[in-house]
């Protein structure tokens, strides 16, 4: 199997620029996660490899396969791309059986009977629903409604399963369970998959590699571990994980380290930014990474504890001083009043 | 085959069928003679022929007064009608809906039948009276009978679409005005009605257009007293001049549809505005209905009123009538009494050959039109292209067309086309007209049941390695089924309802049991006219009720 690559694809959808450029690359075997905020684009770059919507530049193949080049005036409907795709809601199609569900892609192919049977059954059992075959969607649970949408799309082996958002229709429990099988299902049999979700749990937990989009542009990408403990802007910065936003002036910018000046006291983290001293600059911490220490220091801000709150394994401390409120985790509650709050140089980010 | 193939070929045969009638009136309007005629020229003989007869011009404002008329009596008839099944707890609403929706589906000439034997001069209820109070307080053969009969039973045209906007509303705006203290007269004139007012519109839009295409009522009603509409007028000019006068009766269609096509044009608009009106205020759907508490009684009172006066009049005066061998003053109804009527009509070869003929066209001839419908839709389904929208116009065509009106263009066109002539005598004729006349309606009932299907199960097939025709026979085909199998219900409660489209066709093959009794009427057979009358109520009855059975929606 060869490599799906997508070179600056611009699309239109009325007036509306949804893509504006965008290149990608899904080596064999490997699974991107395509995630942004709604809005970003993601599913509508999914549709376009899958042959869905139609871009207006750019291109996309597989190998020397080209499925679309607007240079070349080509672009091969859905049908012959042989791509596999689950959608948003699975779109099981209610009149048939999850067998003849799963069995269509094999018939268009002309697949014998007899094979498709096996083939069928393979698969079915795979996804662990081989007792199901004979049912209808409507008499199945969400989650193995999900299962059957996978197993259509991975019939007939295509060199890229399409996943558009497949686990946002299950509810919270549910879907962690399903996260963790679809990972596994997708390292056993080796596939290569795009995984288009909002969720960036998700996307960690699924992907090889994230493509992070921000209004029709890729934003940052990456391996899920670079993308959260090394984002490069602040959109990446503030979208993955859970953070504190300190608004302040810029004091000083060498060296790969830059000092805020946010409260009036001075919080040195890693530089970002091309900014000079004396322009705004925003600090991110994620909310894990505040400390709370009994004595003040470096990078240490006295602040005034509002309000802990129990999550059951954790709790959660909300600081505040001069409009500005700091939430940091601990193991264990501490006593109303000011106590000391630490932000560690190499934890926080500068833009 | 490849779907542009499949596309271009509908919507060649769609033009063909909408433009070839059409195109032949007008033809035929500009020539001095009957098109067959060699002697025909080219020329404006018969146009001012029409417009110098004083009887068109008293036709024409005739018609615009009925159609006025009928529409100032059922706008607010229907909108207070759809308010109060809509919208209160009036009692019994889940029974009375069906029974609303009766006049739409019986045909006018059976309902015009029925009023004429009912109250009218030596009617069953007039004879009642007089015996009761010493005369009739009524006379059933005045424009006014004619503008209030056809008013009444246009009640259910207004109903459908304010009942249709109602639902789409939130309660909460009506709760509010009843906690400030309107009583529900009140609330619904000053809130519930003016929220829905561009549906209310376009019903009065669609009530006033209706009365151009009346024809049963004014031709069994307004002719004892040689009151004349358009249509009536149409039908009169046949045997006006002694020969076949085509060129005229082209005339007096190109008006007609002159002013019924912009009417058509105008309904789109306004059920266009009508619909974002309701899509933007349409919110949450809670069904707390207003409590009407003691007005309760007093509208459900109305409502049977209503229905005694438009359904149970003329069907009762219709159905005794058929078992009785006369009526008149000073008759006992248990002297009268008979089947004869009944054994009549199978002495006649042509009437059972109707009847059987209307099952055929009802029941076949409604399949093979819903399968043809279908085609065309699928045509423009999810079809991204400038062309749907002449496909969207194309259908609309016919609408402006009274049945009497595509009639007659269709025994043209067979009369026209060489090879076409053998087909004039066979039920083909007959079913073509029929197709083309409800085109528009059979469309909106196929595409809406298309729009049904979410567009990601046919690019889940799209995706899986089928292309579009493939699409369509695996996946949209099979999950439209069911809204196929209540289109073709509806389809034949029309077909067999239908009377004025096959006027122009009848003859020895073409029967229809509309088109009959139409042609009996003319020749004073009361007898057999309210037999076979009871027979066209009964299919439609059988048709409705297991339509009702089977939850099908009365309404597109």
């Amino acid at each position: 199997m060869a490599e799906l690559i997508v070179k600056d694809v611009a699309l239109r959808l009325g007036d509306n620029e949804i893509l504006k450029g965008v290149s990608l690359a899904v080596p064999a075997g490997e699974v991107v996660a395509l995630l942004g905020p709604s809005g970003s684009g993601k599913t509508t770059l999914l549709r376009a490899v899958a042959g869905l919507e139609t871009p207006h530049r750019g291109s996309i193949a597989i190998g020397d396969r080209v499925f679309f080049d607007a240079a070349r005036g080509i672009d091969l409907p859905a049908e012959e791309r042989g791509l596999g795709l689950v959608f948003q809601s699975y779109a099981l199609w209610p009149h048939r059986t999850v067998f003849d569900n799963v069995a269509y892609g094999l018939k268009l192919r002309k697949v014998p009977a007899e094979e498709i049977k096996t083939r069928v059954e393979k698969t079915l059992s795979q996804i662990g629903l081989g007792h199901l075959a004979a049912r209808y969607p409507h008499q199945l649970s969400g989650g193995q409604q999900q299962r059957v949408a996978i197993a259509r799309a991975l019939v007939y082996e295509p060199p890229v399963i399409l996943l558009d958002e497949p686990l946002s229709n299950l509810d919270a429990k549910l879907r962690e369970e399903a996260r963790a099988w679809l990972r596994t299902l997708i390292v056993t049999l080796g596939l290569s998959a795009i995984h288009v979700t909002h969720d960036q749990v998700e996307a960690m937990a699924i992907a090889d590699r994230i493509v992070l989009l921000d209004a029709g542009l890729i934003a940052q990408e990456g391996p899920p571990t670079a993308l959260y403990n090394e984002p490069s802007k602040l959109f990446s910065a503030e979208f993955m994980g859970s953070n504190n936003r300190l608004e302040g002036k810029l004091v000083e910018n060498s060296g790969g380290k830059a000092t805020i000046e946010v409260m009036g006291e001075r919080l040195t983290g890693l530089s970002r930014t091309k900014a000079a001293a004396g322009e705004k600059a925003t600090g991110v911490i994620r909310i894990e990474r505040v400390h709370c220490a009994s004595s003040p220091g470096p990078n240490r801000v006295k602040m005034e504890l509002k309000a802990p709150m129990y999550l059951g394994e954790r709790w959660e401390l909300v600081f505040a001083r001069d409009n500005v409120t700091v939430r940091a985790y601990a193991t264990a509650p501490l006593e109303p009043g000011d106590h000391f709050v630490e932000f560690p140089t190499d934890a926080l980010w500068v833009f | 085959m490849p779907i542009v193939v499949y596309r271009l070929l509908v919507l060649g045969l769609t033009t063909l069928a909408v433009a070839a009638p059409l195109s032949l009136v007008i033809y035929q309007s500009f020539l001095t003679a009957p098109f067959f005629d060699p002697s025909a020229k080219f020329g404006f003989a018969a146009y001012s022929f029409v417009f110098n007869d004083p009887d068109f011009w008293q036709a024409f404002w005739t018609t615009i007064v009925i159609a006025g008329g009928m529409a100032a009596i059922a706008v607010p008839l229907g909108a207070l009608l759809a308010f109060l099944m809509v919208r209160t707890d009036v009692p019994g609403r889940n029974y009375l809906e069906p029974l609303i929706l009766i006049p739409i589906f019986v045909s006018a000439v059976v309902i015009a039948f029925g009023y004429v034997v009912a109250i009218g001069p030596v009617g069953i209820f007039s004879t009642l009276a007089k015996d009761l109070i010493g005369f009739v307080p009524w006379n059933l053969y005045s424009l006014l009978a004619l503008i209030v009969i056809a008013g009444l039973t246009h009640v259910p045209h207004v109903y459908l679409y304010s009942a249709a906007a109602l639902r789409g509303l939130s309660t909460d705006l009506e709760e509010a005005a009843r906690v400030s203290g309107a009583n529900p007269f009140r609330v619904a004139v000053n809130v519930s009605l003016p929220m829905i007012l561009p549906a209310i519109l376009f019903a009065g839009v669609l009530v006033f257009f209706l009365g151009f295409e009346l024809f049963g009522l004014p031709l069994v009603l307004g002719d004892p007293q040689d009151v004349l509409v358009l249509s009536t007028y149409l039908y009169k000019l046949t045997n006006k001049l002694g020969v076949p006068s085509y060129q005229l009766m082209a005339v007096v269609v190109v008006a007609i549809i002159a002013i019924t096509a912009p009417l058509v044009f105008m309904q789109r608009l306004l059920l266009r505005q009508a619909q974002r009106y309701v899509s933007v205020r349409g919110k949450g759907l809670k069904t707390q209905p207003l409590r009407l508490h003691g007005w309760r009684w007093f509208a459900f009172g109305a409502i049977v009123f209503w229905l005694f006066i438009t359904v149970v009049v003329p069907l009762f005066g219709i159905t005794l009538r058929s078992f009785v061998v006369t009526w008149g003053e000073g008759v006992k109804l248990f002297d009268v009494l008979t089947l004869d009527h009944y054994r009549e009509l199978t002495e006649y070869p042509n009437v059972i050959r109707g009847i059987l003929n209307t099952l055929g066209i009802g029941v076949i001839g409604g399949a093979i039109a819903v399968a043809c419908y279908t085609a065309i839709a699928l045509a423009v389904h999810r079809w991204n292209s400038g062309w749907t929208r002449l496909v969207d116009y194309l259908v609309m065509v016919p609408r402006a067309m009274p049945g009497l009106v595509a009639g007659l263009a269709l025994l043209w066109v067979f009369l026209f086309v060489p090879f076409l002539s053998p087909l004039k005598s066979t039920m083909v004729s007959i079913w073509l007209a029929y197709t083309i006349v409800w085109l528009a309606y059979g469309m909106r009932l196929v595409s809406g049941t298309l729009l049904q299907v979410g567009p990601e199960l046919e690019e889940a097939a799209r995706t899986a390695g089928a292309n579009d025709l493939r699409v369509k026979r695996d996946v949209t085909v099979p999950l439209i089924k069911y809204g196929m199998l209540a289109s073709w219900l509806l389809v034949f409660l029309i077909f067999v309802r239908e009377y004025s489209t096959g006027i122009y066709l009848l003859g020895p093959g073409t029967e229809v049991i509309g088109s009959l009794l139409v042609s009996l009427w003319g020749t004073g057979a009361v007898d057999l006219v309210s037999a076979l009358s009871v027979v066209n109520v009964v299919m439609i009855g059988v048709g409705l009720a297991v339509a009702v059975r089977l939850g099908v929606r009365l309404h597109g």
